[in-house]
């Protein structure tokens, strides 16, 4: 028995169904029950029911790709913050990936103070001691561009479905852009204009997140700059 | 002002009100671009600010809870809110409401999904006419809510007292003043959980029965205006459809 539909605005402590469902991320059972624990909006797919939160900070997961920025370094590496209530740490052996002899390699030519990292989390222990890896094909130190930051819980906003939304601002503004799951986002283009409008244009995804229709008003707004160029 | 003759004429307050009836409230939430989470509450003439920062790193480190977030909070009175200039800085009495608006929402705080971490709540009177804890607690719920902290239910509070020999909701700082008793409660509304208690004055059994019973059916009220001032903010824009 569902008592909201789907998509439907739930506050904290609201019904959302009783019977033998499969509860996910914001929302909590309470013998039969199942209720609200976020302000979101009710996700329910067959017997499986999650809320979509509307706020929040990042709380670091296994798997995600987060954009860093160094903020100390020790003997074998250094701490990421990572736009989250936890840091990031990372190791010299997770960032070259092969074995590095401390003693004789200095570490500090690989990262310094406030580089900005692509990395991945590997691992999220119960105490919330985040492990990175930065090894993989486009992760490690950031050249270049420019760093956005926005709500992460917006995040899949700029990614859109399947993809739609980034593969707009990365045709039409003729950019790269790469997005952490901790609502930091990596710019680059060659055209100054274009990059700027990309950034305005994330900005705008951020406030209008809620609304409908928005890649195709991104789409808009960034033609009409790239027009307004030549 | 002097001791009004009597505080209850023809069963209207002094205000106008009958006596289960609340002040007019209003509730706003995320007015602060700074905070993760923010409300503002009238109620009558209190003017309550609310802030929610986190969850965060814990500062100082040996503070914190391996297995558990923690939940700090802050009441403070603004120097101008009051009558008499209060003079700022913590105090017996802010540091004692502190204490206890954090014991009214930890209940319902889900702390353990953020292990190490902190949770901070800062309570800022704007404006006093009696009730500043209980509609502190009303306006932190709130902003806790819009910090997208996950909770069991948003906590609501409210005060009872006895006036001229009769119960009353909400007291006006003249009720609390030459009344006998002032109650202020702060509960979980769905399950009936009372996580804040306190009495000055006294009841009888019965009159404690009765109070108990208009102080649920204020926090009601008042519950029903903190999900609405949260589904106003953040319901879908149908204008900007296309």
């Amino acid at each position: 028995m569902i008592h909201v539909q789907n998509r439907e605005l739930v506050v904290p402590g609201q019904l959302i169904a009783e019977g033998d469902y499969q509860v996910y991320e914001g929302a909590f059972r309470e013998g039969k029950q199942v209720y609200a624990s976020v302000v979101g909006l009710a996700d329910v797919r067959g017997q499986n029911i999650r809320i979509i939160p509307l706020q929040g900070r990042y709380i670091p997961k296994r798997g995600d790709v987060v954009i860093g920025v160094v903020v100390d370094s020790h003997h074998s590496g250094w701490i990421l913050d990572i736009n989250s209530p936890y840091i990031g740490n990372l190791f010299v052996s997770d960032l070259l990936r092969r074995k590095v002899d401390l003693v004789r390699e200095d570490i500090s030519q690989y990262l310094g103070m406030d580089d900005v990292v692509v990395a991945g989390i590997k691992e999220v222990n119960e105490r919330m001691r985040v492990q990175l890896e930065a090894g993989e094909p486009g992760m490690g130190r950031v050249e270049g561009g420019k760093l956005v930051e926005i709500s992460p819980m917006k995040v899949p906003r700029v990614i859109g479905r399947k993809g739609s939304m980034l593969n707009t601002l990365q045709n039409v503004g003729e950019c790269r852009i790469n997005v952490g799951q901790n609502g930091r986002i990596m710019v680059w283009g060659k055209n100054p204009r274009m990059t700027n409008a990309v950034i305005e244009a994330l900005f705008m995804i951020e406030r209008e997140a809620h609304t409908s229709g928005l890649t195709d008003r991104v789409h808009l707004m960034l033609e009409k700059i790239k027009s307004g160029g030549k | 002002m002097e001791k009004p003759e009597k505080l209850i004429v023809d069963g209207k307050r002094l205000d106008g009100r009958a006596p289960d009836e609340l002040r007019p409230l209003k509730i706003e939430v995320g007015i602060l671009e700074r905070a993760n989470g923010s409300a503002y509450v009238e109620l009558g003439a209190n003017k309550v600010l609310a802030a929610v920062y986190g969850p965060r790193e814990m500062h100082p480190r040996h503070h914190q809870q391996p297995d558990t977030a923690v939940l700090r909070c802050r009441y403070n009175m603004a120097p101008f809110s009051v009558e008499e200039r209060k003079r700022p800085g913590p105090d017996r009495r802010s540091v004692e409401i502190s204490k206890v608006t954090r014991e009214a929402l930890e209940q319902v705080v889900f702390l353990k999904l953020y292990p190490r971490s902190v949770i901070d709540v800062f309570i800022e009177v704007l404006q006093a006419d009696a009730g500043t804890r209980t509609a502190g607690i009303t306006a932190a719920a709130v902003a806790l809510a819009d910090a997208g902290v996950p909770m069991r239910d948003i906590v609501s509070s409210i005060a009872v007292g006895k006036v001229d020999g009769t119960i009353v909701l909400d007291l006006t700082n003249d009720e609390d003043q030459w009344g006998t008793t002032d109650m202020p409660i702060a509960m979980v509304p769905r399950k009936k959980l009372i996580t804040l208690l306190q009495m000055d004055g006294h009841f009888t059994g019965e009159e404690f029965k009765q109070a108990l019973d208009l102080a649920f059916k204020g926090c009601e009220q008042i519950y029903d205006a903190q999900r609405q001032a949260l589904r106003e903010k953040y319901a879908i824009k149908r204008g900007n459809k296309k």
